[in-house]
């Protein structure tokens, strides 16, 4: 269920209903990690930044799983259930995460169980994606706080829907049986169509995710990076303990020690910039592109990077390859 | 036993297998405190767990029994029991006591440490 949805959309259609109707996603390569055991929520708030311990089943939140030296491991999102947890990692680092787990348990009660494959998520995401699932079942998925998270039937689906608004803008992943996965998607479909739903590719989610500024591992997210200069500040609890990294982490949020910042960044459509393209300031290296894509549309360029932290204001014209004009949009600096 | 090669003498120990211990300061410091707790005939687990900053965070608890596959280790009439996977980070430890008001209490002489973090109570590998 890992393949991707087929899509007879444009994909000016897909941004759209990404951006403001609803589109159906396949998220379905993201790790997804069962982990039991009656420590296993004081064990992942020990090896990652965010208070952990506050949670109440039904609830969830993200966190950055955190090495000694302060730098990203992956971003995770925690779902606390009555009887485990149920952790989203990037699909790149499901393995790296259960065995970070694992390296990191000692005597305590905890068991991850990988059940990536025997599950599907499937995902609604825009504005309106609240309102599709409204319509399907007795619950008010409108009505879900960040990462609130519900069992409920989908037609003849039993699935747990849990708001994480991925793209930045509302959105629901819907776990399910791998089995079902096919069944979910038509019934998804079919409940959207009043609302011209369309199936998104990740090519289209991409594209949203850049333009809300939504990191990704593998390109603003990795060991190269510290949760501060991501961005992820609010991600990071400075009272709730030590955890893996924490004196790092605090110290340079303390002396303000951060070197360097994600932005969000612009180009004129004709340029040629890549992800992993140098940026130039008189003649300098002031960072580098991460993420990188084109507006439908407009052609306009638009991209992810890290600047040092006195280019990071928005405005600030950067030199991409080839002297294309690359301007700084936004800073993600809390 | 002795070796005599090109003119040197060497003196070669026989190797001890690393272990963990404790010095006589610790044992009666464990023992003073368990009396105090109203556990007299107490053991001390040692042991190590996940997170605080530099990774790996040590653990000591006065128990009455050790757990399966507990190691039990003996030292100035002391028992100390560790899991087997504690033992892999904690082989070679001596186990101080640094009283006084300066003194830091606890303190784990650890040579598998590579980093230890500011308040001493974590350490890295």
């Amino acid at each position: 269920m890992n393949s991707e949805l087929k899509t007879e959309n444009t994909s000016a259609e897909q941004h759209g209903a990404l951006k403001s109707g609803v589109a159906l996603v396949d998220r379905s390569a993201l790790g997804r990690l069962a982990v039991k055991g009656k420590d296993a929520l004081d064990l992942l708030s020990r090896l990652s930044t965010n208070a952990l311990l506050d949670l109440a089943p039904g609830r969830g939140m993200q966190t950055v799983l955190t090495s000694n030296k302060g730098r990203i491991v992956d971003v995770l999102t925690v779902l606390r259930q009555d009887d485990r947890l149920l952790v989203l990692t990037s699909p790149a680092t499901r393995q790296k995460v259960a065995e970070w787990m694992d390296f990191y348990t000692f005597t305590e009660d905890v068991a991850v169980k990988d059940v990536t494959l025997d599950t599907a998520m499937l995902s609604l995401s825009g504005p309106r994606a609240g309102e599709v699932l409204d319509a399907m079942s007795c619950m008010s998925a409108s009505a879900l706080a960040p990462y609130e998270h519900v069992y409920t039937g989908l037609g003849d689906v039993e699935a747990m829907v849990a708001r994480t608004d991925f793209t930045g803008l509302p959105g629901f992943d819907i776990i399910a049986p791998a089995a079902h996965a096919e069944a979910l998607r038509n019934t998804l479909l079919s409940a959207g169509e009043p609302l011209g739903i369309a199936a998104a590719t990740q090519e289209a989610v991409e594209i949203v995710r850049i333009e809300r500024g939504v990191p990704a591992y593998g390109k603003e997210l990795g060991e190269d990076y510290n949760p501060l200069e991501a961005g992820l500040i609010g991600l990071v609890s400075f009272t709730k303990g030590c955890y893996i990294g924490q004196e790092v982490v605090t110290r340079l949020n303390t002396y303000q020690k951060v070197q360097k910042q994600l932005v969000a960044l612009r180009w004129d459509g004709a340029a040629d910039v890549q992800a992993g393209a140098p940026l130039m300031m008189d003649g300098k290296k002031a960072g580098v592109v991460t993420s990188a894509a084109r507006l439908p549309g407009s052609g306009t360029g638009i991209g992810l990077g890290y600047v040092r932290k006195a280019q990071a204001e928005a405005g600030t014209k950067l030199e991409g390859p080839g002297g294309a004009a690359v301007e700084v949009i936004s800073s993600f600096r809390q | 036993m002795g070796a005599r090669r090109k003119g040197l003498t060497t003196t070669t120990e026989p190797r001890k297998p690393l272990t963990i211990s404790i010095s006589p300061d610790a044992a009666e410091h464990v023992r003073k405190f368990a009396a105090q707790s109203g556990k007299p005939n107490a053991s001390l687990r040692v042991g190590v767990k996940g997170g605080g900053c530099s990774g790996l965070t040590y653990v000591l608890d006065l128990v009455e029994a050790p757990n399966e596959n507990d190691k039990v280790i003996e030292d100035h009439g002391l028992k100390l029991y560790v899991d087997k996977k504690s033992y892999v980070f904690l082989a070679g430890t001596i186990l101080e006591y640094s009283g006084g008001l300066n003194g830091k209490g606890f303190v784990f002489n650890n040579p598998n440490a590579k980093t230890t973090c500011g308040c001493g109570t974590s350490f890295g590998v």
